[in-house]
């Protein structure tokens, strides 16, 4: 095999395995917050409010999705309104079965819902 | 000189034909075969069809996590890592946190009585002094029917008997006078009204028969019946419900009960006639028994079923509420073909699976938990109401309500450990089992001691309505107080905790 292409295509497994450890990591990360006492779900959502990742059904997935992208939205504007260098770090919205958690990013959202049965 | 002579004439022969003769050539011809060729035609046949969209549940957006824009998994894993930490201590701290302990908010008005909101009659069923047997609410949650009739009369009355709705939404209310009222030649004993469709209601009679109704036609609103055939009840009907399709859910079935120990599985066809599909039929010799039952029955005897409800988790498993007194958990998915009986184009099943521990009476009303799939409520003659687990042939809960005999029993649909039962005594007691399993948290009276109470039915969409028929032919709506319409924080962690009280 000429050397060219021996060394493409190491560069190509190599690149394989990293992001097949990527994937995994992800996964472990998420299943380790998933498996917290009372959690109900989690939901990973991207820059466009589009869910990558949920453990939820589809129609819930999709309508948290949407909601608290908007809301995340919503609550960073006002931080930023009263206080211009301020900039929201999480959300928690508390209602009456359970408690919905937001920790926003420039490029992603993770949403943890979890019943805090005292 | 001249002398008379006669000259021959002159002949010339013609010398033209022989001209012609040679100038003409024979000729002949003759028209070639006609070729013919079968050929056959005919008219198309045409037929009118319909076509209809299902009527389709909530859109549900398709989520095709694979067709998405590739993910960036290393940005997805750096972020992940950056947050993770900080979720898992809140979460840990909203474990132990007793910040919002009985931290309550209202956002609605609080109601704290129970009110009388309507009167409804049809003076014409009162002259007659009939009763109100049933109720029913659409599925819009405005219109509410109730069905005349007797329930004390052990005879085979031909009286004729109505069946009125009113919508209560409607600004015009006249609480004497029904929007719709249909005259049944016998007393109708069961209403209800379709899921989804807000205008047809099904009836069962006390000849057996079940007829549908459509609300929204004036002149002629019966639309379906069974008619009087080999495959009708030979006996009263005191339930029937809608059945939905599996394969189909647009399409439904309906399901009717009898004291004559049958239930059957009708299907609407076009011509007006309900006809039989399933049915199941109970016979005392195959009920099951538990080991703790000692009763024993002659064989064959066909035993009466006054109720039935339908788990609301598993569409195949029902509970049916008997005239010896039993519970009995069955199954729409049996096999085995009930001890043959005369007179039924379609064979019957035995759907016994369970026996429950039998009250002291006739068993009225039984109703499953719309919240835990294992709970039941069973309430009978005896004046005792039963919390039943479905594992176990022992009541969870056994309460007296009444000294009298319960009718109904029912549970409400938005709170999970909240029922309400209608008792011989002209009341409707609400229980809590939240607040206390001794004595109801509620008693609302309806009528006198001596008019007992037929027949209650919330209203799953208006939740703050109950309607209460009695012996009187009054059939009244009560709106309940705040609590009992909103779901408490840790109710249903009580119900469940009720539920796992299964002993053995």
């Amino acid at each position: 095999m000429p050397l060219p292409l021996k060394g493409t295509c190491n560069g190509m497994l190599l690149t394989c395995s990293a992001l097949v450890t990527a994937w995994a990591e992800v996964e472990e990360t998420l299943k380790r917050i998933q498996a917290h006492k009372g959690v109900i779900g989690t939901i990973v959502v991207n820059a466009e409010g589009i869910p990558i990742r949920t453990t939820l059904d589809n129609s819930t997935t999709v309508q948290y999705a949407g909601l608290l992208h908007q809301l995340t939205m919503k609550a960073r504007s006002t931080v930023r309104d009263i206080d211009p260098q301020n900039d929201l770090t999480f959300l928690r919205i508390r209602s009456k079965k359970h408690e919905i958690m937001v920790a926003p990013d420039k490029e992603y959202l993770l949403i943890v819902i979890q019943n805090p049965c005292e | 000189m001249f002398g008379d002579g006669v000259a021959r004439g002159a002949d010339v022969e013609s010398l033209w034909r022989r001209d012609q003769g040679t100038r003409c050539e024979a000729k002949s011809c003759q028209t070639e075969e006609i070729s013919t060729v079968e050929v056959a035609v005919q008219s198309h046949s045409s037929r009118d069809a319909g076509m209809q969209t299902d009527q389709s549940e909530e859109s549900i957006q398709d989520l095709d996590l694979q067709k998405e824009a590739p993910v960036d998994y290393a940005g997805l894993l750096s972020f992940l890592q950056g947050v993770e930490d900080v979720v898992i201590k809140e979460l840990n701290k909203n474990w132990i946190s007793h910040a919002f302990d009985g931290f309550e908010v209202n956002w609605v008005d609080q109601n704290e009585t129970v009110s009388c909101l309507h009167n409804l009659s049809y003076p014409e069923a009162q002259d007659q002094k009939l009763q109100v047997t049933s109720i029913s609410w659409n599925a819009t949650g405005s219109v509410v029917a109730c069905s005349y009739g007797r329930l004390d009369d052990g005879d085979w009355s031909t009286e004729k008997s109505y069946v009125c709705t009113w919508n209560l939404d409607r600004r015009g209310l006249n609480p004497k006078c029904p929007d719709l009222v249909v005259d049944v030649p016998s007393s109708v004993m069961c209403l209800a009204f379709h899921p989804s469709q807000p205008s047809l209601i099904i009836g069962g009679l006390y000849s057996g028969e079940v007829l549908i109704w459509d609300t929204s036609r004036i002149e002629d609103p019966l639309i379906w019946r069974t008619g009087m055939t080999d495959d009708t009840h030979t006996d009263p009907v005191y339930q029937v419900d809608w059945l939905q399709d599996s394969k189909h859910s647009h399409h439904f079935q309906i399901l009717s009960v009898s004291t004559d120990g049958k239930i059957l599985v009708w299907q609407t066809e076009r011509d007006g006639q309900l006809t039989l599909v399933e049915g199941f039929a109970l016979v005392a010799q195959q009920i099951p028994r538990s080991m703790k039952l000692k009763k024993r029955t002659r064989g064959e005897t066909a035993v009466g079923v006054t109720s039935l409800s339908f788990s609301h988790f598993d569409p195949s498993v029902f509970i049916i509420g008997m005239e010896g007194g039993y519970s009995l958990k069955c199954s729409t998915a049996v096999e085995t073909a009930a001890v043959p009986r005369t007179g039924s184009s379609v064979p019957l099943k035995a759907p016994a699976q369970f026996a429950f521990s039998p009250h002291g009476g006739p068993v009225y009303c039984v109703s499953c938990s719309p919240f835990h799939r294992n709970l039941f409520l069973s309430g009978g003659t005896d004046g005792h109401v039963h919390l039943h687990s479905m594992l176990q042939a022992q009541p969870l809960i056994s309460l007296q309500l009444s000294k009298k005999y319960l009718f109904s029993v029912r549970w409400s649909p938005v709170r999970p450990l909240v029922f309400a039962a209608a008792t011989g005594e002209g009341e409707v007691q609400l229980f809590d089992f939240g607040k206390s399993s001794q004595k109801p948290a509620v008693s609302i009276k309806q009528a006198s001691a001596q008019t007992p109470v037929y027949c209650i039915e919330f209203n799953i969409k208006q939740p703050q309505l109950l309607a209460a028929g009695d012996a009187s032919g009054l059939l009244k709506i009560w709106q309940l107080s705040s609590d009992f319409i909103q779901q408490g924080p840790r109710e249903m962690n009580h119900l469940e905790q009720l539920a796992n009280e299964v002993t053995d």
